[in-house]
């Protein structure tokens, strides 16, 4: 199935009907403060609301949940320019050349910059996403059982690669997502697994409480221990002068490529594309001693390449059902609650669906531009909210998400727990992404090796018999020996980069 | 564990430790109808690959000899913050059955900010009332969710009613 115009309209009609663009105003809405607001990210976010929305019809709670993700990428940068705290990690590169413009009274431009180079890169990312995604999907469809194992199994040895110098910590952190995902019933014969003779865990571990435990519980608890206090900035003329928005075209287009098709690789998270993007600017400019004083385009090749990685995210999870940050392993949680299997079939089988969440996604970025253009002195004023209220708020909302996936206080215990095991994880330097992936994609994998060996009659080799499975299996023992090499050449301490969200 | 290296090689050897044990654990898992992937195929890797990594972070921490990271911890009122807030937690949850989703969120989100800054206690409250009739009004009436009202509140409302 090749793209179609006649999809994209129908798509279209969907998204533009009264109730989808009030959901993906209220999703725009949501994630452009779970992204201002410290202490909170979007897959946190999205985990948190997910159990909410099953009052909602499918198409519309994915519009408000993707809405949620990019508006939360839009929002990002506002705590880090204003208040020099990059509240993620793919943040960090805006902080630089942000905060010292916001020093020099330009925090309006700089917020505004963002925002342009947000919609610009979020655009030219969609158009990729409408054409890409289907022609993946074409490919997709004769993928079997073995390719999805291989895929999936790709997916996480790149992830735990990319961890930084933490490849015994990443392939632990992987382990420890596999094995909570398998505590309780055995899908296929019933037997408790990893029960411990405990028969609360027979309801078995939902990946929310783990998810909003590792994040948002972990977040507050490292945040209120260190007492942190918001240093306000005066905002300013909110408008960048067209001299500014010329000099940015050039990085923002640059930085769209970059974060686009670097992002179509799984691991390969906006914290790493913004680095590059940044990198790539300074290399490229006339003067980059600028770079780290207050350059403009050291704020825009940034969030350029962050929303496009973003958006890039999209296609590997509507085409192969492969989710490459921790966000779009909750986003393929929520389409999975919803009795939606992402992968290729879904093209064919909910075009409707698909569609209307694709051509949501650029009414979505109109309305984040509206949304944060002359808003941006009110999101800069909330990111200043003091966190001994903001603190206990994201916990009553982290309570409230997990207990309504199940209204069971065990998952709010989960959670708590998951909470603790994080905190400790933050402070030994263990990679979380690949925990959170593999608790999502646990069960996945496990039935695509038992369809796999039930194919083979047993044998493991089909995973390497078969083309693009073997491909797959090559590139992940690649880059699980590149990891090896590494951890051998470089003679430090097993430290994770820093987690993003 | 005062660094990265201590905390490495201890919690190194707790994972090899618990890697064995998941293993044993495995090992208990019925079978029950012959599959192409057993059952206790997934748990049994995951306990061997716990207890190898668990076991290489110990032993390559042990020869390392660099600089060593520092592990920030709290310092003793930040870690009384931590544990005062996580009890709190552990309060909501465990009251939220017997006093309902408004009454009980009002209770934390009171006590957590007026914890975290006894000067705001005014602050604590109006947010505490706020935040309990938003659970209230927006989560189990409008959304009509199966959060716990609690017989306090219920009494209550039923009193107003009459």
């Amino acid at each position: 199935m090749s793209f179609s115009f006649d999809h994209l309209i129908q798509g279209f009609a969907t998204a533009l009907s009264l109730q989808n663009i009030l959901w993906a105003l209220i999703g725009c809405f949501i994630g452009t403060l779970v992204g201002v607001l410290p202490g909170i990210g979007p897959a946190s976010g999205i985990a948190i609301l997910l159990p909410l929305t099953t009052v909602l019809p499918p198409t519309s709670a994915i519009i408000m949940m993707a809405a949620i993700y990019y508006g939360a990428m839009y929002g990002g940068s506002t705590t880090a320019i204003v208040v020099n705290i990059p509240g993620e990690a793919s943040s960090v590169p805006t902080a630089i050349d942000g905060y010292e413009m916001a020093k020099q009274g330009k925090a309006g431009p700089a917020l505004a910059i963002c925002a342009i180079s947000s919609f610009v890169a979020g655009t030219l990312g969609l158009i990729g996403l409408t054409f890409f995604a289907p022609l993946l999907a074409d490919v997709a469809v004769v993928f079997g059982p073995p390719e999805y194992f291989a895929l999936m199994f790709m997916a996480l040895t790149l992830i735990i690669s990319l961890s930084g110098r933490a490849l015994l910590k990443g392939v632990i952190s992987m382990a420890l997502g596999l094995l909570t995902a398998m505590i309780g019933q055995d899908p296929l014969t019933g037997a408790a697994r990893l029960t411990f003779g405990f028969p609360k865990l027979l309801a078995g571990v939902d990946f929310i409480s783990v998810i909003v435990g590792l994040f948002a519980i972990s977040e507050v608890m490292v945040n209120v221990e260190s007492r942190i206090t918001a240093i306000s900035q005066k905002i300013g003329s909110w408008m960048p002068s067209w001299a500014d928005i010329k000099q940015c075209i050039g990085p923002m287009l640059r930085s769209t490529g970059v974060g686009f098709f670097l992002g179509l690789l799984p691991g390969v998270t906006p914290s790493v594309t913004t680095f590059v993007a940044y990198d790539l600017e300074k290399r490229v400019s006339k003067t980059p001693e600028r770079f780290g004083h207050g350059a403009i385009e050291g704020v825009a090749a940034p969030e350029g390449a962050n929303n496009a990685t973003s958006t890039a995210g999209f296609v590997p999870l509507f085409s192969f059902g492969i989710p490459t940050a921790p966000s779009m392993a909750v986003l393929l949680g929520g389409l999975m609650m919803y009795g939606l299997q992402p992968g290729p079939m879904l093209f064919k089988t909910n075009p409707e669906f698909v569609w209307a969440v694709i051509a949501s996604m650029y009414i979505g970025n109109v309305m984040l531009i509206v949304l944060n253009l002359p808003l941006v002195g009110m999101w800069a004023r909330i990111c200043v909210i003091p966190f001994y209220i903001l603190g206990p708020l994201i916990v009553f909302f982290s309570v409230l998400g997990t207990y309504s996936i199940r209204f069971l206080a065990y998952d709010v215990w989960v959670m708590t727990l998951f909470g603790v095991i994080g905190y400790f994880m933050r402070k030994f330097a263990y990679p979380i992404a690949p925990m959170v992936l593999a608790t999502v994609i646990a069960q996945m994998m496990e039935m695509s090796l038992g369809q796999s060996m039930l194919m083979s009659q047993g044998s493991i080799f089909i995973l390497f018999t078969r083309p693009i499975s073997g491909a797959f299996m090559a590139l992940a023992i690649a880059s699980i020996i590149r990891g090896i090499w590494l951890q051998m050449r470089t003679h430090a301490p097993e430290v994770a980069l820093e987690e993003v969200d | 564990m005062k660094t990265i290296r201590q905390a490495d090689i201890v919690i190194g050897c707790f994972l090899a430790v618990l890697g064995l044990f998941i293993l044993y654990a495995a090992s208990n898992i019925r079978l029950g109808v012959e599959r192409a992937l057993s059952p206790r195929f997934f748990p049994s890797a995951m306990g061997i690959l716990i207890f190898v990594c668990g076991a290489g972070l110990a032993v390559k921490s042990w020869r390392f000899k660099g600089e060593d990271p520092k592990i920030h911890w709290p310092d003793r009122q930040g870690l009384i913050i931590v544990l005062v807030s996580l009890g709190l937690l552990a309060a909501y949850i465990l009251f939220m059955k017997t006093l309902g989703l408004p009454v009980s969120t009002f209770l934390y989100v009171t006590a957590s900010i007026w914890f975290l800054k006894p000067e705001k206690w005014i602050a604590a409250i109006v947010t505490g009332v706020l935040v309990g009739i938003i659970s209230y009004a927006v989560f189990i009436r409008l959304l009509d969710l199966s959060f716990p009202v609690g017989s306090l509140l219920e009494g209550l409302l039923e009193g107003l009613e009459k």
